[in-house]
């Protein structure tokens, strides 16, 4: 009894308006944050194979570029994207499908066919036909894509 | 702890002194419908938040509106919750408002001195008003469409000086990009900055005059 007393009317009512009004605002702020971070939480899209072009067109021996257009979704938005893909093979049989983003910062490489060397513009990574960093800042070889070949149709996974 | 941060905070900032003429003023014996300008606010506050929230998503261009709604109510986390507090937020503003607004005429709370709480309380109305009318065109639905242009040609039937204004509501002669976009503007930048304003000075007004009390049967 003793300790209910000591809660007057006046205090009561001051806490219980506190606590009505964390309610509400964790009840507007826990969504708030989901919100604002869950486009961000989301995994991409399963990936799939993309079809990017006929494997006798790659030379032996050298990488070869390749371009193909997927449609990819963003937000809201459906996308005509380009990927661009160097593809190796040192036999006719296997197959190497190497992203030409630099694992740098993000820029685009270019084959240099006399120097034999994939070249970075942005900050003078280089690297060599099968990925390896030969030079520069990269930290980490050119990424691969999984490759198959069916009826001479290079395949790629990817989203 | 808490105590003593509070003290160093106030010999700094006066804080609590602020706090008690706001929170702790003495208020005359009244009744439950002198909560409805408190209630107003309190929605005025969600409509606030969840406002700015769903600008995170929503794009005002006619080939984007209508999808990047649908993408907030059917694919981020919570959207449907955000966009539905801040759908059914609007009218809930209008409705306390008016609400509010017939609580005032009836107890005769205009009169002096509050004349000017009155006044700005009058012209917040407006400006909510003014939010629905163009909150209702973002969602660039069928419904959206053909109420604003019902809702612009209402505008554009004074005589003589009427095509004019149908033409500066709309930005040019039909509904089109330049119409959302400025409703847009509008919605987000121009009303809340004059609801800030007159907001302020309309709560300025409720705490250094004080709210009046409930009229006597014999007076």
């Amino acid at each position: 009894m003793d300790e209910e007393r000591k809660i007057g009317r006046r205090r009561f009512l001051s806490l219980t308006t506190w606590a009505i009004g964390g309610v509400i605002s964790a009840g507007l702020a826990i969504p708030a944050i989901a919100y604002i971070v869950g486009p961000a939480l989301k995994r991409e899209e399963a990936q799939d194979w993309i079809r990017i072009g006929s494997a006798s067109k790659v030379e032996i021996g050298t990488p070869t570029l390749f371009k193909t257009k997927i449609k990819r979704r963003t937000g809201w938005i459906v996308n005509e994207e380009e990927r661009t893909v160097y593809v190796l093979t040192e036999n006719g049989r296997d197959f190497v499908a190497m992203s030409n983003i630099c694992t740098h910062l993000g820029c685009r490489v270019r084959w240099i066919a006399e120097q034999e060397q994939f070249f970075c513009p942005c900050h003078n990574g280089i690297f060599a036909k099968d990925g390896r960093v030969l030079g520069g800042p990269p930290p980490r070889p050119l990424d691969r894509y999984e490759v198959k070949v069916e009826d001479d149709q290079l395949f790629i996974l990817g989203g | 702890m808490s105590t003593r941060l509070g003290n160093w905070l106030d010999e700094r900032t006066g804080w609590r002194r602020a706090w008690e003429a706001i929170f702790l003023r003495k208020v005359p014996k009244v009744n439950w419908l002198y909560t409805l300008g408190s209630a107003t606010l309190f929605v005025a506050i969600n409509q606030i938040v969840t406002g700015i929230l769903l600008t995170i998503y929503y794009v005002p261009t006619p080939d984007q509106a209508y999808d990047s709604v649908q993408y907030i109510t059917t694919e981020v986390s919570a959207g449907w919750l955000i966009r539905g507090l801040h759908h059914w937020g609007a009218s809930a503003m209008v409705v306390l408002a008016v609400l509010h607004m017939l609580r005032v005429i009836f107890n005769g709370s205009y009169k002096f001195p509050r004349e000017m709480t009155w006044v700005t309380g009058v012209v917040l109305l407006l400006v909510v008003l003014g939010f629905s009318f163009t909150g209702y065109l973002l969602p660039w639905d069928q419904k959206a469409y053909w109420a604003t242009t019902v809702g612009t040609q209402i505008a554009g039937a004074p005589p003589v000086i009427g095509d004019t204004i149908l033409r500066i509501v709309r930005g040019g002669e039909e509904l089109t990009a330049v119409t959302l976009a400025r409703f847009f503007g509008v919605h987000v930048w121009m009303l809340p900055a004059g609801l800030m304003i007159l907001l302020g000075v309309h709560l300025y007004l409720v705490v250094r005059i004080g709210i009046s009390a409930a009229p006597k049967r014999e007076e």
